[in-house]
């Protein structure tokens, strides 16, 4: 048996894992082979070395992170679907407002003639030629808008995302005028 | 020496009755005494992960992992002294799960390169170095090699308890050992020269 073959039962005996009797052969050899001894007590150092830099210790952050992750998740998985009902249900109302919302057929009559923005009310004075004022000031022709009694209302969609990713709250408002 | 008695000796000291009780607190859906119960076995799980993965973050997430299966087994665990035991077989499981899905370990080879990131050669055999390079040395073995290592020279157990816990034969434990400490052997030559 040469060194090579050795090897395996020296790296065996290093960390005693060989037999009372296998160990006693191991010592032996080594005993008479100089390039075993070598082999034997750089083994030795490195096991030696490989445990020292594992005995590090662990900081107890890293493991009450651990801790809370593990009961975070448990309790997630334990709160019955009851008491989560409620949120499922809003979420579900909220998808139907939007729908009937999105559905309803536009029941406002195209605007008439009535309600045809008026035309500009000029504002002069018609004992006055155009252009002229008592005070030889020049006339400004000044329009005014009136506000129409049924503008048309905007509708504003906003959607809300809450924490759950299944549960998407739209909020629907109209927006009347300016 | 007995297995279970070893496995055991693993985990923090605690009364057996304490422990049991613990655990048939947790089967009952105690989340305290669950806790507490992880908190027991916590380095044995977290540091033999480490070792198996190099990296904390995926250390903790193989924890969690763990604890969890744990939690959903607890019924299956018929006795306290059984507890370490099965959470080093689910530790190394989820461990090498995790592993098959990451990129396969750098060859020996690469080793010198790796010694050039010391420039000086003095001051790379200090202390820190050379914990970082017997870290390091880990990642080239195979993943039965460094298991087993890790089981035995780690973590303290005989060859026979990692031959249970690996559910392989003695005779092969030993054989991946002795592998593997020879091949750390001949890392540390490599990495350090004429320093070891």
């Amino acid at each position: 048996m040469n060194c090579q073959e050795w090897e395996e039962r020296v790296a065996l005996h290093a960390a005693g894992d060989a037999g009372t009797e296998e160990g006693a052969e191991i010592e032996r050899h080594i005993a008479g082979c100089a390039e075993c001894q070598v082999v034997w007590s750089e083994l030795k150092q490195s096991l030696e070395w490989l445990r020292e830099a594992h005995q590090e210790p662990i900081a107890p952050a890293h493991y009450a992170a651990v801790r809370a992750r593990v009961i975070a998740q448990l309790e997630m998985e334990r709160t019955p679907w009851w008491r989560q009902i409620w949120v499922y249900g809003l979420g579900i109302a909220a998808v139907a407002v939007a729908m009937v919302v999105a559905m309803r057929p536009h029941s406002q009559a195209p605007p008439s003639a009535a309600m045809k923005p008026p035309a500009v009310e000029r504002v002069a004075d018609a004992g006055q030629g155009a252009g002229s004022r008592p005070g030889g000031l020049p006339h400004k022709e000044v329009g005014r808008r009136k506000r129409l009694p049924h503008q048309q209302a905007e509708t504003i969609l906003v959607k809300l995302e809450t924490d759950n990713p299944d549960v998407v709250i739209y909020w629907i408002a109209e927006k009347k005028g300016d | 020496m007995n297995v279970l008695a070893v496995l055991e000796m693993a985990a923090p000291v605690e009364r057996p009755d304490e422990a049991a009780r613990a655990i048939a607190a947790a089967k009952a859906g105690d989340l305290a005494a669950f806790e507490g119960l992880m908190r027991q076995h916590e380095r044995l799980v977290l540091a033999t992960a480490i070792r198996l993965l190099g990296k904390l973050e995926d250390a903790q997430d193989a924890s969690q992992e763990v604890f969890l299966r744990l939690y959903r087994n607890l019924g299956k665990i018929e006795a306290v002294q059984n507890v370490p035991g099965w959470l080093y077989r689910v530790t190394v499981n989820v461990c090498h799960d995790m592993t098959r899905k990451r990129p396969a370990p750098v060859a020996m080879e690469a080793v010198p390169e790796l010694a050039d990131l010391g420039a000086d050669p003095q001051q790379s055999a200090s202390q820190a170095e050379r914990r970082r390079a017997l870290q390091m040395s880990l990642r080239f073995l195979s993943e039965k090699e460094r298991t087993a290592m890790v089981l035995r020279d780690l973590e303290g157990l005989s060859t026979g308890e990692v031959a249970q816990v690996l559910g392989s034969s003695e005779a092969t434990v030993r054989s991946q050992i002795s592998k593997a400490r020879i091949k750390v052997r001949a890392f540390m030559e490599r990495y350090f020269r004429s320093n070891i």
